[in-house]
């Protein structure tokens, strides 16, 4: 297990070394076309070969896997800093505002998600700008992640509120954000960490899911669901090399999954 | 002592769908004294502690009456007067240390978030360790409670209630997580400081020999009421009460005990056995 662990590592450090400094393995900017080598097959030039406009593929492998794993933390940190802000708030008020904000994440994970983001981008226009894209996306997946976490944080915040150690706080004249920041935040800080950690490769996998129906990040930005569009229509047998955004995607998932901070925490 | 006493009780409680618990529970305590306050589980000893400090409402409680205590009715101050004096002219040490300390801060910053709760700046902590017993070095503090024994945590939790020197401590069973020998420690440690610094102390116990050996006056509650009060050496030598007898006689009885206290150093422990032993129980 530990073996493992280092593997993953080592491998997740490889994947950010190569994301970090593209132009140092790759012929050319991910959308820089080589107009006279359109389809090219894999070459000492091109490990990868070219798309069909002529850019180099590992150029934009490299260039994708930066924008996706940029992406994923980006959104599960902002999916964890509402679940923590909504959850606590729930938890601590306790009463009427519980209910409604328990009411409220109930709703968003009976929300059919995929439907609701087609639906979503198919009113807006179709030619947005990759930046707006990359915004968009972050900011849905995102905000449909905030609900999950935020029932972990609120039975945590919830116990914690029972708890001895609140009510000895208490007892000691503790003002209520004190209360709040020095006695609750504490021992919630690993409950959302662990929740971060859990968020990045769902993040990451539903990233490249909306990459692939082209709802994700906008061309010629690459991401690793864009370029898995390339496998529309074609065989992989015959052009294997198109599968390595796959099979990246797939290690560095499972590398994440082995790396989880596994420790039990008192709550 | 003093002809006002430092805080005189009169209270009804009832918890939420449970009915009374408290049923016009009357005492007081002196300046500098040590009450002790008696009864089974469930007769309603920690909803008296957590009435004083005002916590019941926490507990889906509510009490009426009154509740003098330096001049004021804590019963009719306002949220942010009451936190004020909860752990300033209030102190509190509960029944098991472990739980009632943060898991996941170290214990310095336990200690200054309880100094901070009242004043500016940080506590004078090597005092204060020494005056409970407690090792006065840094690595101590560096320490979280998990490292800690349920005898040290109680310490550090006696610590934590004498901070802002109260004039009232509040001990709720502060004996009862402990081994025997440990109990008899944190007792003397309480008459300690009761003598030094002439804080009073309701002691709050099931434990009728710790209570002998601690306590000035003893009151007994029994189903919600106070059914007698007086003198810790009257009460053992004439109980009045049924319930009191019966308390009195289930005090276990080692043989033989009376030459070992004979030899041994007197502790306080030992002056709880010799008032129950002269009294014939």
């Amino acid at each position: 297990m530990k073996a493992a662990r280092i593997g993953a590592i080592l491998l997740l450090a490889l994947v950010a070394a190569g994301a970090l400094m593209p132009e140092r393995w790759a012929a050319g900017r991910y959308d820089q076309q080589f107009r006279e080598l359109p389809d090219a097959p894999p070459s000492a030039q091109f490990p990868l070969g070219t798309d069909a406009v002529g850019r180099d593929r590992l150029s934009r492998l490299l260039y994708g896997t930066r924008v996706s794993l940029l992406l994923a933390p980006a959104a599960a940190l902002l999916s964890c800093l509402a679940a923590g802000l909504l959850g606590g708030i729930a938890g601590y008020a306790g009463g009427f505002t519980d209910r409604a904000i328990v009411s409220a994440a109930d709703f968003f994970l009976s929300v059919p998600w995929l439907l609701l983001l087609l639906i979503v981008r198919a009113c807006l226009p179709l030619d947005v700008s990759p930046a707006a894209s990359v915004a968009i996306t972050f900011a849905l997946l995102g905000l449909m992640g905030w609900a999950a976490p935020a029932r972990i944080v609120r039975a945590a915040v919830a116990s914690l509120m029972d708890s001895e150690f609140v009510l000895m706080a208490r007892a000691r004249g503790y003002s209520s954000w004190r209360v709040l920041l020095r006695q609750l935040l504490p021992n919630v800080t690993p409950v959302l960490l662990a929740q971060f950690w859990i968020a990045v490769p769902a993040y990451i996998l539903t990233e490249t899911t909306l990459g692939m129906l082209g709802l994700g990040v906008a061309e010629p930005l690459p991401s690793w669901g864009g370029l898995l569009r390339e496998l529309e229509g074609v065989s992989p047998l015959d052009q294997p090399y198109l599968l390595a955004p796959a099979i990246l995607l797939a290690a560095v998932v499972g590398s994440l999954q082995l790396i989880l901070p596994r420790e039990d925490y008192p709550v | 002592m003093n002809s006002e006493p430092l805080l005189s009780y009169r209270v009804s409680a009832e918890y939420r769908g449970k009915g009374a618990v408290l049923r016009d529970v009357q005492f007081e305590i002196g300046q500098g004294e040590i009450v002790g306050l008696v009864g089974r589980s469930g007769e309603g000893k920690s909803t008296i502690a957590s009435s004083i400090l005002g916590l019941l409402p926490l507990k889906g409680g509510k009490c009426t009456g009154w509740i003098h205590f330096q001049g004021r009715d804590l019963l009719s101050l306002r949220d942010g007067e009451m936190r004020r004096v909860r752990g300033k002219a209030i102190g509190f040490v509960p029944q098991s240390p472990l739980a009632a300390l943060n898991p996941n801060l170290r214990l310095r910053a336990q200690l200054d978030e309880a100094w901070r709760a009242h004043q500016e700046g940080s506590p004078d902590w090597k005092p204060l360790l020494q005056s409970v017993s407690l090792p006065d070095e840094v690595s101590f503090l560096r320490q979280y409670p998990r490292s800690l024994s349920v005898g040290l945590a109680q310490r550090f939790q006696i610590a934590l209630a004498i901070l802002h020197r109260p004039a009232l401590l509040l001990a709720d069973e502060p004996t009862s997580a402990l081994d025997s020998v440990t109990q008899g420690e944190i007792l003397s440690l309480f008459a300690n400081l009761n003598r030094r610094y002439g804080i009073a102390i309701l002691y709050i116990s099931h434990d009728l020999a710790s209570v002998a050996s601690l306590c000035h006056r003893v009151a007994i509650l029994h189903q919600g009421t106070i059914v007698e009060c007086g003198l810790a050496e009257e009460i053992f030598a004439r109980p009045q009460h049924e319930y009191t007898r019966r308390l009195i006689a289930a005090i276990p009885n080692v043989p033989g005990r009376s030459n070992l206290d004979a030899g041994g150093p007197s502790s306080d422990e030992s002056r709880a056995r010799g008032i129950l032993a002269e009294h014939g129980v």
